[in-house]
This record gives structure tokens, C-alpha cells and sequence, in this order.
């Protein structure tokens, strides 16, 4: 059903990213058509996170351009490319940590929103009627993502699955074009997996988003995604369907011989640089 | 909290006009005022709406003068409520709001003094030269951060102190006296009311702000830059924002210091003057307005009751001038804080509370 | 010609006082992640001690000098247990605020058990009085021992960070250090060592500036703070060579200030006065901040997201 659909809403070409003297990225095309969930796989190092920054403005790309629907992003700062309707996730969260979920959802509405600083002031007037549709929008959102329970909760309490959750309920609640997602299913039980994969594609139907996900996690790469495709050393191995890339002799190679082993190591990766963040 | 309370009816409604919409303000306002903590709003709003007179009756023939040492913490408070906006709430580590206070002091000392305007007209100065000096600092803010941001803000601080110093040797004076000071300001019982009504607007206008879009983006660059801008949070443009907002208010505060005092110093500009800002936010408690209240009453009543004590202090053989120990003990103070209670005493009230329903709790469990 | 290189001394040896501080500053930062803002008064506080020992038992300077650091390492030691362990895993920011504090604190203390340093005191001092001259240029006793001295701290520190195992393990506790503690570096002997070592430094820039100014009282230090903190900036809060660097150029900066704006007026407004040179020099350094927000020096740090 995806093939429906087969204009292009992401176009990445001749990427190259380079950190001192290494090289993150290699001179990467990529092409996500409108409607698709997207993977990139790899083992660690391999510069997937790397292209999602690019794309969302965290990592200025040496070489290479990036559109979406059209629009070359790499001029736009962080703030503007949130404003044209892409979303994203963090590996390590990155939650409003001292806000309710509520909150945090609303906040997530902040280029919606259009109150400054003298409507701020003002307990009436557009201020609070604007917020009210805000809280409206992301009481919906977390009806959607099963999460009304936690609407009053301070997000910085909650457990890691469900800080997980909520920053997916944040990446969406503006119903953006293209949505990034920084392994959703780090974490996730084993067991969760395909409920979890069932979820993405409802998501995506309802909100008529394209997602473009990283995944460690094969069994829900096979279960998600309509496209993969698999970078090692910031270049692309191999690109197509799930079965046809994930069987690819290569990728094989690459990555999935050493799958647990990788993702034990992505796990502990993510703590650690969450407590850089903190210091 | 209260942004999540629904205000549906005022939403829904079709292009109501603004009278109505403040009526309903009103209406809402006074139910927040029945429910839970009305009552101790209430009372507060009492005593401090009657403090004159109760001090009429305490005080006797000195109530004017003890008035007037009350009426500094609520100049105080506003002061603090600037610095926690900026580095409470914006997380911005700024040591130099002492700058905007003095800047402000003596903008007004300018205006009236020696160019002879109106009270009003220099108050207007104050804030808008304290709002200019505010973009000075924080525009360098948005490309430093941290360590550095902290010297170079400490670094205004001494930097203003000395130029203010300077202004007052070359025009040949010791400080810089306000003589022409309105009739109604130099009345206790006036300035008092006065201070007390502008506090009270500023507090409220300030918590309407940070529950609205504006206070929710500076929290999100608090708790994450990297998310606040992923949401479409322009970084540099709010927290130069909260650096203009808190440099307004702080030279406004400064002004009505110097109102107050009747004159203006350079020590209002001296890193003294900051730390004791910092020392009100912290004591009192980062990212909250009830926190900016304690810790202004706190810093502010010091003094009062160190004056409290005879003086010299005699300990053993030791004869100590109680004055020269004011300054040390607000460091103690502000260490003994950031050790034992770093989130302030508005948490201690927080956790006060929770021990006390749960000791209700169990009181009730077993009639 | 002259007095071009007559600035240029003078530059050198108020330079090198604030690349002193600097460095004692860097060292602290650099293993604990303390801003302290409390060196001007630690060095304050052993200056004063020293004029204390000079003027009560009316010690030999050169028998007072080591007692006075002794001081030093008693009071860094001190420093470390009372007030930087129990904030050391508190925010940057927080424990700078902390250390504004400990100034008061520091301050306050001295100036109950000193009420004498209150004021002004004559700080007596053996260089006093003696100076030469050669060629044309004013040489003063005090000012090349400000020079020695420097080099000296310099090159004593690089080589007990380099060539000891104390040292070394000073380093690696500042590179990293939970790595360092799980390689067996004693963290909790560093600490003290730090701060009892910065103290040092702290206690002879104090004794050099109180001998070059030849006054001294409680807050004598707090103009040559900020400085040294432009200076341990400019260096880029992480090099020792960088923080003497950084001190030698606000150093020169400030006497070529002082040789141009001489005299000067703007307006009833005395440009040579020493506020407006600080002025200058500040907004130069949030100038350079702007340019390179890593210092002049530093490295660029990048942030992990």
C-alpha cells in the first residue's frame, strides 16, 4: 500500500560527515518516499545516528544535500526544521524531565503556538485559549499512544519504557511529516516486540506520518519495515526490503553475527551518554 | 500545575469580548481562592494589606521606621523572582544581575536629579537602560555557556561597579542622593502599599508567564536543550529573552531600591549585591516563585535580627562588631544551603506537607 | 623605545601575578570542577597570615615565607574537607556560587581574627626600596622577583606533573576521573593534593602582590581575581602554559592601557583611571569569547546528543 504512494518526502545525496579525521559518513544517498517506515540498520559506529542528526540539524554535514518535499533543510537551524513538520526521538530520551507528561506534550506544540510574552502575562485572551487546544491535541495523542494514565505524572519519574513512549508521544503530537526515531525498541521485552511493531503502523496510518527508524532489533526491522537500508562505516551495504537486505551475504557480515553482542553494547553506550548530558 | 486546570467554557466560546473574558478571569481567580489554599492567601493578603496599622499599634512611635525596613523585601522579592527566571527557571548561570540593579539606581538617580524629569519617566529609563544592558549580556550568553558564562557575567558585575564608581568620583560625589523624589514616595506607609501592590501585580503577570508558551520553552531548554529545539524551541532568541526579562526587573527593583534608599551606590552593583541574589534563589529554591518569596524574607530579615543582638557581641574574650559579620554569614548561610538543602526551603514546605498527610493519613486509618 | 620596554616589564610582572592566580585557578577547575571564586581570598588569607608573622613576632621574612606556606597547605587541606567534598557532586554552576560564598565566609573570618587588616596595612617586605637601573629602563627587585619566582612555580609544576607518580595521577584524575579511580589512582589523596598545592600558589602570588604593592588588607586580592579569571579563560580553563599565557597578555594589555590613556580626558571623564581599563579589557575578552567560545587556547569541545 505503501507503493501507492510513490513520491518522495526525504532526499539525501552525497552525505559526508566527518569528526576530526574520521570518517562518519560517506558520500550517502538516500531516498524515503512519503507514506514509508524507513530502517537503518548497522552495527555500532556505523553513522546511523549520525544521518538522523543531519537530517534534524544536531550534526552539519560536510558535503551533500538534504530536502524534504523539496525544501533543502542543511540552511535551517534546529528550530526551523521542527517547524516544517519533522519530529524526533532521542536515544537516550532527553524527556522534560521536570514537566508532567502533559506538559510535556504541550510543550512539544511550541511552534504551533504563537503566545509571546504579553499574551504570556495574561490569564485570558489567546494565551490560555490556545493552550487549551494544545492540552486538548495532546490528551489526544496520549489516548493514541495508551498513555492517558500517565498525563499528570512529572516525566522524569516515570520508568524507562515509559520515558521511551512519552518521547514518541512528543515526537508525534504534531502530527509531523516525517518522524525520526532513535531505537524504539531499545528496551522493549522481547515478548513486546510485535505489538510494539503493530503500534508503529498504526501510528503511521492515523497520522499519516513516514518514519524513519534505527533499529538494533532485527525482529521488528522484519516486522515494520518497508524499506531497510544497511550502513557500515558510513557507507551503504545494501538497500530493499527487509528479507532481501537482511539476508544480504554482507550485511550478514557486518552485523548480524555479532547482533547481541551489539546491542548490549548499544545499550550501555546510551547510559552513558545520557550521563554526559546530565553532567 | 494550574496550566493543567481546563478553562474549557472561555475556549469554546465565540469571540467573547474582553470584558467578559475578564470577568471570567475574576470568576476563576475567586475559585482558586475557595479551594485549597485560599484561606492562607487570604490571611497573608490580610496581614499584609493591615501591617501598617498592626505596626502602628506594636511599634508605636518607631512603626514607620521598622515599615520601612519591611518594605525592602518586597523589592527584594522582586529581585530575586529576576534572578530566578534567568537561572532557575532558563538555567542561565548569570552572576551579573547586580548590574542591572545598579544600572537601574542610578538611572533613576540621573533622570530626576540632574535632567529633572518626572518619577515616572525615569523608572521607564531604568528599566529600558537595565533591558539594554540585559541584551549586552545576553548576547554573548547564547555562544558561551557554563564556567565561562559565569566569569563573564561576575566580570560586568566588577566592571559596573568600578564605571559607577568612576561616574561618582568625576561628578564629585559620595553617592548619588535622590532629591527629587516625589512626596507620596518618601511616606512610609505610601511606599510601603506601593511596593507592596507592584510586587504583587509583578508576581502574578510573572507566574502567568512561565505556566504560558514562553515560561514552557525556557523549563524545556532547562531540562533539554537538545529536545527544546527539536520541538521548534529558538534557543537564542529565548534565552536572550530570559535575559532581557530578568535584567527588566532587576533594574526595576533597582530603582525602587534606590527609591527607597533615597540614594544610589555603586555597592548595589558589587558581586556582594549578586551573591545575595544568589543566596535569596537558592536558600528559597531554584525554579519557584514561592522559593523567590522565602528567600527574599529570608536574606531581608537577616540583617533585622542580627540587629537583634547587642554590639559588640562579647564570646569569651572575644568583643565582635555584629555589622562586620553580616556579610560572612550569608555565605555560611548560603553554604550550609547548598549542602544540606539544595532544592531550597519551598521543597521543605513540599515535603513538610506530604508528612503531613501521611501522618493524617494514619491517624485517620485507625479511629 | 624606552618606554615601550618599560611597559612591557611592568606588563610581564602584573602579568605573570594574574597568570599565577590563573594557574592556580586551572588547577583546581581542571581535577575537581570547581570554579573557585574564593582564590583571591585563600591567597588573600595567607598574605594576611605572613603580615601577621612579619608584624606580631616580628619574624625574618625569609623564616616567615615557609611558615606561611605551611599555612597554605594546612588551609588547601582544610578547603578540601570542609568545603569541597561535601559539594563535589553538585553542578558546576552550584559550586561556584558555593565558593563566592566560602569567599565571604573566608573574608569575614580573617577579618574577626585580624581586625587590624581591616584597613590598609603596611605590608614590610626585604625587596622594599631596592631597585636599579640599566640602560634606561627602571628595573624594581620586586618585579624580577616576580619573574623568577613565576618561571620557577612554572617549571616546578610541570615537572611534578610529568615526571612524578603523584603527579601523574593528578592528571588522570582530571582527564577521568571514575577511569582513574578504578586504575588505583588514590582520588581521595589528589583532592587535598590539589588544593593544598593551589593554595601554595595562592599564598605566593599574595606575598609577591602584597610585597610589590607594599600594602595589604583582608579583600586586597579581589582586583586581580576577575583578571585571573579572563586569563584562565583566555587559556581555555584547561592549560597550565595556557593560563600563564593568557595572564601575561591581560597583563600587557592592561600597562599599554595605562601608557596610552595617560592623562587622558573625555569630556570631566579621566580615561586613565584603572575601571575604564578594566572596562576595555573585558569587553575585549567577551569579544574574544564571541570569536573562539573556547578560550584563545582551547580546544573546541563537541556536544554529544
Amino acid at each position: 500500500m505503501t507503493a501507492a504512494t510513490p513520491m518522495s518526502l526525504l532526499e539525501i545525496r552525497g552525505l559526508t560527515v566527518r569528526f576530526g579525521g574520521l570518517v562518519a559518513i560517506n558520500d550517502l544517498d538516500l531516498t524515503i518516499r512519503m507514506g514509508q517506515i524507513f530502517a537503518l540498520v548497522g552495527p555500532n559506529g556505523a553513522g546511523k545516528t549520525t544521518v538522523l542528526n543531519c537530517v534534524s540539524g544536531f550534526v552539519r554535514p560536510e558535503h551533500g544535500t538534504i530536502r524534504l518535499a523539496g525544501t533543502d533543510l542543511l540552511p535551517l537551524g534546529r528550530d526551523m526544521r521542527a517547524r516544517l513538520g519533522i519530529g524526533r526521538t532521542f536515544q537516550n530520551v532527553q524527556l522534560f524531565s521536570s514537566m508532567s507528561v502533559l506538559d510535556n506534550l504541550v510543550t512539544a506544540q511550541h511552534s504551533r503556538l504563537r503566545a509571546g510574552m504579553l499574551s504570556g502575562m495574561l490569564p485570558f485572551g489567546r494565551g490560555p485559549a490556545e493552550d487549551a487546544r494544545a492540552r486538548e491535541r495532546a490528551r489526544e495523542m496520549l489516548a493514541l499512544l495508551d498513555l492517558e494514565a500517565y498525563a499528570d505524572v512529572i516525566a522524569g519519574t516515570l520508568p524507562l519504557g515509559a520515558r521511551k513512549l512519552v518521547g514518541v508521544a512528543r515526537a508525534l503530537v504534531l502530527k509531523p511529516r516525517l518522524v525520526l526515531l532513535d531505537e524504539p525498541a531499545a528496551g522493549v521485552p522481547h515478548a513486546e516486540v510485535t505489538a510494539l511493531a503493530e503500534k508503529l503502523r498504526s501510528w503511521r496510518d492515523t497520522l499519516g506520518a513516514t518514519l524513519l527508524l534505527i533499529e538494533h532489533n532485527m525482529a521488528l526491522v522484519q516486522a515494520v519495515a518497508d524499506s531497510v537500508c544497511a550502513l557500515n562505516y558510513g557507507s551503504k551495504l545494501a538497500e530493499g526490503n527487509p528479507r532481501e537486505v537482511l539476508s544480504h551475504p554482507s550485511v550478514l557480515e557486518a552485523y548480524l553475527g555479532r547482533e547481541a553482542g551489539s546491542e548490549a553494547g548499544s545499550e550501555t553506550g546510551s547510559e552513558v551518554e545520557s550521563r554526559d548530558a546530565e553532567g | 500545575m494550574a496550566a493543567q486546570q481546563t478553562p474549557g467554557s472561555s475556549a469554546s466560546a465565540p469571540a467573547p469580548t474582553m470584558a467578559r473574558l475578564s470577568r471570567l478571569a475574576w470568576v476563576r481567580g475567586a475559585r482558586v481562592l475557595t479551594q485549597g489554599g485560599g484561606a492562607t492567601f487570604a490571611v497573608v493578603a490580610l496581614v499584609l494589606a493591615l501591617l501598617p496599622t498592626l505596626f502602628d499599634g506594636f511599634f508605636g512611635f518607631s512603626a514607620g521606621f521598622q515599615l520601612h525596613r519591611i518594605t525592602l523585601i518586597g523589592i527584594f522579592v522582586i529581585a530575586a523572582f529576576a534572578q530566578n527566571i534567568l537561572t532557575g527557571y532558563a538555567a542561565q548561570a548569570s552572576l551579573g544581575n547586580a548590574a542591572f540593579f545598579g544600572v537601574g539606581g542610578y538611572m533613576l538617580a540621573w533622570l530626576t536629579n540632574d535632567l529633572g524629569k518626572p518619577y515616572w519617566a525615569g523608572i521607564l529609563v531604568a528599566v529600558g537602560v537595565a533591558a539594554v544592558v540585559g541584551i549586552l549580556v545576553g548576547g554573548p550568553a547564547l555562544r558561551i555557556s557554563g564556567a565561562y558564562l559565569a566569569i563573564a557575567t561576575l566580570g560586568l558585575v566588577f566592571v559596573t561597579v568600578s564605571l559607577l564608581d568612576l561616574w561618582d568620583t568625576t561628578a564629585g560625589r559620595q553617592n548619588y542622593d535622590l532629591s527629587n523624589l516625589p512626596a507620596l514616595l518618601t511616606d512610609d506607609h505610601t511606599l510601603y502599599y506601593t511596593i507592596l501592590v507592584i510586587t504583587v501585580v509583578l508576581l502574578w503577570l510573572g507566574r502567568n508567564l512561565l505556566r504560558s508558551r514562553v515560561g514552557r520553552a525556557w523549563i524545556a531548554i532547562r531540562d533539554s536543550e537538545a529536545a527544546a529545539e527539536a520541538v521548534g524551541v529558538n534557543l537564542a532568541r529565548f534565552k536572550l529573552l530570559a535575559f532581557v526579562v530578568s535584567a527588566m526587573l532587576t533594574g526595576l527593583a533597582g530603582a525602587l531600591y534606590a527609591t527607597w534608599a533615597t540614594t544610589a551606590s555603586s555597592s548595589m552593583a558589587s558581586a556582594d549585591q549578586t551573591i545575595a541574589f544568589l543566596t535569596m534563589i537558592i536558600v528559597g529554591g531554584l525554579g519557584s516563585i514561592t522559593g523567590s518569596i522565602l528567600g527574599a524574607i529570608f536574606v531581608g530579615f537577616l540583617p533585622l535580627l542580627l540587629g537583634q543582638l547587642p554590639s559588640p557581641l562579647t564570646i569569651g574574650s572575644a568583643q565582635i562588631q555584629v555589622s562586620t559579620l553580616t556579610t560572612g554569614i550569608y555565605g555560611m548561610l548560603l553554604l550550609l544551603a547548598l549542602v544540606f538543602f539544595p532544592s531550597g526551603l519551598s521543597s521543605l514546605g513540599g515535603r513538610g506537607r506530604a508528612l503531613w498527610t501521611r501522618l493524617r493519613s494514619r491517624a485517620g486509618g485507625q479511629p | 623605545m624606552t618606554a615601550v620596554l618599560q611597559v612591557a616589564l611592568a606588563g610581564g610582572v602584573t602579568g605573570s601575578l594574574y597568570g599565577l592566580l590563573a594557574v592556580g585557578i586551572v588547577l583546581i577547575y581542571r581535577t575537581t570542577g570547581v570554579l573557585n571564586f574564593a582564590y583571591g581570598a585563600i591567597a588573600a588569607v595567607c598574605a594576611c597570615f605572613m603580615y601577621v608573622l612579619l608584624t606580631g613576632p616580628r619574624l625574618n621574612f625569609w623564616l616567615a615565607l615557609p611558615l606561611a606556606l605551611i599555612f597554605a597547605v594546612a588551609l588547601g587541606i582544610a578547603l578540601e574537607r570542609l568545603f569541597a567534598r561535601p559539594v563535589l557532586n553538585a553542578p558546576v554552576f552550584t559550586k561556584a556560587i558555593a565558593t563566592l560564598a566560602l569567599a565571604l565566609v573566608l573574608q569575614t573570618v580573617a577579618q574577626q581574627i585580624w581586625p587590624q587588616l581591616a584597613q590598609p596595612e603596611h605590608f614590610p617586605s626585604p625587596f622594599e626600596g631596592h631597585a636599579t637601573r640599566i640602560g634606561g629602563l627602571y628595573i624594581s627587585a620586586i618585579g624580577v622577583t616576580v619573574l623568577g619566582v613565576t618561571a620557577v612555580v612554572m617549571v616546578a609544576l610541570a615537572l611534578f606533573l610529568n615526571r612524578t607518580r603523584l603527579g601523574i595521577a593528578m592528571r588522570a584524575t582530571a582527564d577521568n576521573q571514575p577511569v582513574a579511580r578504578l586504575m588505583g589512582v588514590p582520588v581521595g589523596l589528589v583532592f587535598p593534593l590539589v588544593w593544598a598545592l593551589s593554595a601554595v600558589v595562592a599564598a605566593l602570588t599574595g606575598i609577591l602582590f602584597a610585597s610589590q604593592q607594599a600594602v595589604i588588607d583582608v579583600q586586597f586580592m579581589d582586583p586581580l581575581l576577575i583578571l585571573a579569571f579572563v586569563a584562565a579563560v583566555l587559556g581555555g580553563l584547561e592549560s597550565l602554559p595556557g593560563a600563564l599565557l593568557g595572564g601575561l597578555i591581560v597583563g600587557l594589555t592592561d600597562s599599554l592601557l595605562a601608557l596610552v590613556l595617560a592623562g587622558r580626558h573625555v569630556g570631566a571623564l579621566d580615561v586613565s583611571d584603572p575601571g575604564i581599563r578594566a572596562a576595555l579589557i573585558f569587553g575585549g575578552f567577551v569579544l574574544v569569547l564571541l570569536l573562539r567560545p573556547q578560550g584563545l587556547f582551547g580546544q573546541a569541545v563537541l556536544r554529544k546528543v
